[in-house]
């Protein structure tokens, strides 16, 4: 048998709470250093001692960091999660606006309720997800501030893309209120038309947001995966109050899964609602780029469902557990 | 009798603490480093259940991992708690010697 074969089955001798929080490392270490019986028995005895600490709870650091790993994957795969919905969730809105389904919703009580619960449900996911991670974005930024400047240059990037997305919605602004002449931009657009020039420009701002949105999410992903310290002391009125920031965010993360659920079947229902009343819509190609509405919507919910069930994995994954073994 | 045997003295823990008094190392590297300083060879099994229980008794803090491997470094107990140790180990030193010469 090969040395790493041996490697990789000693490690699997250790406790699982134990493997999650040291396995990769170990892994490196024994491809590096397992070369002889001895080492391998010294490995042996290591998974001996682990779970004899389990067993009489001696030492129960690792089974904690894991935890504190896992509730820090659940935050990070809820926060993606989201950030993916609601680009999905704009490209939606992007749809519909000045399609003929937002005059139908007026006479359509159902289509109008789905839409509704759309609206809400984005509302109380951004709140769940402003609340949850507004004390880990503290501390992050804290980080970044303090002398060590940890982290400083890649909370830059949600900034420049906030600015950018800004920027051309300020340009947007201009063109649209007659203050700047663009060529083939239209700032007074007829019903029933759509000037080239001006779709460009939506698309634009479409594909600013969306790799806004993309760096924005890895560069704070990066960020909050090096961010280790399990609590945060803030001072506050006079106060100092202890957070766990990881736990903190669990609840209002499993709040925003829900709703993301919940939207997900207001879009389904929506899109069928208006097919079914306006098929015609639905095979034109009104979608961006002058791709097929139809083909568009269902990529939307393909997203949306990708997301949800992405938040879904990391809220079960960081659900509380009785025991590490 | 080899010198550089601490025998007995060989505790993991003190030789892990000592060699990231030297700066932040991973797994390996501490166990080159101890094994240059020393002479003792810790197994990967001795070194992970020592590197576990310092990290418990926040002695020892991990930084975030570089690829797949993880640096550790010393707190500031780790630190206090080395020189403490080495002090210590050093009195004993210095009266075994001079029991020796007496």
């Amino acid at each position: 048998m090969r040395m790493d074969r041996v490697g990789a089955w000693l490690t699997s001798l250790y406790p699982r709470a134990w493997r999650e929080r040291y396995g990769a490392e170990f892994d490196i270490l024994l491809e590096q250093c397992l070369h002889s019986p001895l080492d391998a028995l010294d490995v042996l005895l290591g998974a001996v001692d682990a779970h004899l600490q389990l067993l009489n709870g001696e030492d129960l650091t690792w089974r904690m960091l894991n935890m504190l790993n896992k509730l820090r994957t659940t935050i990070l795969l809820v926060f993606t999660a989201f950030i993916g919905f609601i680009v999905a969730g704009f490209s939606l809105v992007g749809l519909a606006d000045d399609s003929p389904m937002i005059p139908l919703m007026k006479t359509n009580p159902a289509l109008a309720a789905a839409w509704t619960t759309i609206q809400i449900g984005s509302v109380v996911a951004l709140m769940a997800v402003v609340i949850g991670g507004f004390p880990l974005a503290l501390t992050v930024v804290r980080r970044a501030l303090s002398g060590e400047r940890r982290g400083l240059g890649l909370l830059m990037v949600p900034v420049v893309s906030f600015l950018a997305v800004m920027l051309f919605l300020g340009f947007v602004f201009l063109v649209g209120s007659g203050r700047i002449h663009v060529p083939g931009v239209d700032p007074v657009v007829q019903p029933g038309t759509f000037p080239a020039g001006n779709r460009l420009m939506l698309e634009g701002l479409m594909l600013v947001f969306i790799l806004g949105a993309f760096a924005s999410t890895l560069a704070v992903w990066k960020v909050i995966s090096r961010t280790d310290s399990e609590q945060e002391t803030f001072h506050a009125v006079g106060r100092n109050l202890t957070v766990k920031i990881y736990r903190f965010a669990f609840v209002p993360a499993v709040i925003a899964t829900l709703t993301m659920l919940v939207m997900l079947v207001a879009t389904v229902s929506w899109g069928w609602l208006s097919f079914s009343a306006l098929p015609q819509v639905f095979a034109g190609n009104f979608g961006p780029w002058g791709t097929s509405t139809q083909a568009w919507f269902i990529s939307i919910i393909v997203v949306m469902a990708v997301c949800t069930a992405m938040a879904f994995f990391g809220v079960q994954r960081g659900r509380p557990r009785q025991t590490g073994r | 009798m080899d010198t550089t045997d601490f025998g007995r003295f060989s505790d993991p823990a003190l030789l892990i603490l000592a060699s990231l008094a030297g700066g932040e190392k991973h797994g390996y590297g501490m166990m080159e480093d101890i094994e240059a300083m020393t002479g003792v060879h810790l197994g990967p099994g001795t070194l992970y259940g020592a590197l576990s229980r310092l990290e418990q008794s926040g002695l020892i803090e991990a930084l975030p991992a570089d690829e797949r491997r993880r640096p550790y470094k010393l707190t500031t107990r780790g630190n206090a708690y080395l020189r403490q140790s080495l002090t210590s180990l050093g009195n004993f030193v210095s009266i075994g010697l001079q029991r020796l010469e007496a």
